[in-house]
């Protein structure tokens, strides 16, 4: 991944409601896999791998509250910082990245560790 | 209550769980996860246990292998230092000794034990041969026979039948589904979202007949299967029973631990001896029915640890469960039930046109939700449940007032 002193203007902040996710496709991203911008209930916002390790289902459409996502499907949670399993049935961690807020502005920082 | 006379959490040093499924791996999970460093040892029937909810849907169908079902990966017991026991069979249990005894004659001692032995599907006496759906020997068994063209019949049209319906269809199997309720899950989903399920399986090719089956027959021509209410048999290839599962209780029993449809426990899984818990599909609150569902399990598993460790059990939680079919997620949690006096029955959206939701109200309180392919509006019934949000019938019916501001008192 090439560094992006910048970072990647993905979303306004006011199009995040809090509590929810959008995702960011790959061509944008760059990655491998599409990454959700999370925000969580006290307004803070992340970003993970947007597909959940467990089975497929985007952690976009997820559950934001108190530090994680619970994923759509089967309630798989991860800690939206670390990207660690805080609740089964995934077992595999997911990946962070970071995430800058400017201006209103969300700026992603695709592979960088938050 | 027995939980009063379990011994104090320093004299713990060893502890046995008895069964692999969610209910046993999340009970040393989660004994690990709060600060238990004693032995612990995990017996299992299967080498690695795994995952069951799949077994009717992804694993049936042939998208997922086994190796994908873990519950955890191999390494992951020797990293938490649990003694996983592959193979194992419990014969035994000495409550008063603290021992727990392998058919192949090993004993294993422990300061405290837990059951979790799950069930067995329920096979009612019908005649043969009838296959079954509980674990990978079972799915592996009906998966080499539903093949395009075979001739299947789901006896019940509950979860699982109405899984294994739909992903038999997926692979080309005719099928026929019979359950004397029509529809089935009315008391899960309430009967407006049972009877648009239920449907569901009609516009799918499948054949519904509300009736019971009376005899099962091997012949020539196939299982020859005499349904109640018709004048000839009909003949299948296969004919799968879903009516439900029977707790193993087996080994309680043999150790005279109370049991009734279940080991009974108390609200911290301590089951009538109080150095041996109970969790999971095998345990039975007192004066409740067990919940039978993949979360549930989890939370006994949570409780049970808590409970070994003298810790503060976390609050009970509404019941909350999933279910797959004909590409449709569907999700549920509380109670549901039909609109009476006491209670408003309120849909979000339109109910056969997903997404949508509906949710069952007392007073201001939700007490029960059922989402179709909206499972963040279940995520948030249950939360409303839990926190005992008041909330207004008309705001909750309206897609356009946010679920997750009504829960923040701000609707």
């Amino acid at each position: 991944m090439t560094g992006n002193s910048e970072g990647i203007r993905v979303a306004s902040l006011d199009d995040i409601p809090e509590g929810e996710g959008v995702a960011i496709s790959s061509d944008i991203t760059g990655t491998d896999d599409d990454i959700a911008i999370l925000r969580d209930d006290d307004g803070t916002c992340w970003a993970l791998n947007d597909t959940c390790t467990h089975e497929t289902a985007s952690l976009a459409e997820g559950w934001v509250e108190d530090g994680d996502v619970e994923c759509p499907l089967h309630s798989s949670r991860f800690n939206l910082k670390t990207g660690k399993v805080d609740g089964l049935p995934a077992t595999r961690d997911t990946v962070p990245h970071r995430v800058e807020v400017r201006d209103g502005e969300v700026y992603l920082f695709p592979g960088e560790r938050p | 209550m027995t939980g009063s006379s379990v011994s104090p959490v320093g004299s713990v040093a060893s502890v046995v769980v008895v069964g692999g499924g969610i209910a046993g791996v999340s009970t040393v999970a989660e004994l690990r996860k709060n600060g238990y460093a004693g032995e612990l040892t995990l017996l299992s029937a299967d080498p690695l246990p795994y995952d069951r909810p799949p077994l009717s849907k992804e694993y049936l169908a042939g998208s997922r292998d086994l190796d994908s079902l873990a519950l955890q990966p191999a390494e992951w017991y020797a990293e938490q230092q649990v003694t996983l026991v592959g193979g194992a069979v419990a014969a035994a249990l000495q409550p008063d000794a603290g021992e727990v005894e392998l058919a192949d004659g090993r004993v294993l001692s422990a300061d405290r034990i837990v059951l979790a032995t799950g069930g067995r599907a329920v096979r009612p006496p019908i005649g043969s041969p009838i296959h079954v759906l509980r674990d990978v020997a079972d799915a592996d068994s009906l998966r080499t026979r539903l093949v395009a063209g075979a001739r299947l019949l789901i006896v019940g049209g509950g979860l699982i039948g109405a899984e294994v319906a739909s992903t038999a269809r997926g692979l080309g199997a005719e099928v026929t589904l019979v359950d004397p309720l029509d529809p089935p899950l009315a008391a899960a989903v309430g009967i407006e979202v049972a009877s648009w399920l239920h449907g569901l399986h009609g516009s799918h090719g499948v054949e519904t007949l509300s009736t019971t089956v009376e005899t099962v027959l091997e012949t020539s021509a196939g299982v020859a299967v005499q349904l109640r209410g018709e004048p000839d048999s009909r003949v299948f290839d296969t004919v799968l029973v879903a009516v439900g599962l029977a707790p193993e209780t087996s080994l309680a029993e043999a150790a005279g631990l109370e049991t009734s449809r279940g080991v009974l426990v108390d609200a911290d899984q301590v089951t009538s001896h109080p150095t041996v818990l109970a969790v999971g599909d095998c345990a039975r609150p007192r004066g409740h029915h067990r919940a039978e569902h993949w979360e549930a399990a989890q939370h006994d598993g949570a409780r049970a640890a808590a409970t070994i460790l003298g810790l503060e059990r976390a609050a009970v939680t509404a019941p909350w469960w999933w279910s797959d079919r004909y590409g449709l997620h569907v999700e549920g949690v509380g109670e549901m039930r039909i609109a009476d006096a006491e209670h408003e029955v309120v849909v979000r959206g339109v109910v056969g046109e997903p997404p949508f939701s509906v949710f069952t109200l007392r007073g201001e309180r939700v007490i029960g939700a059922v989402a179709v392919d909206d499972p963040n509006a279940v995520r948030a019934a249950r939360r409303m449940i839990d926190r005992g949000v008041a909330v207004c019938g008309s705001d909750l019916g309206d897609p356009g007032v946010s679920l997750r501001k009504m829960l923040r008192g701000l609707g």
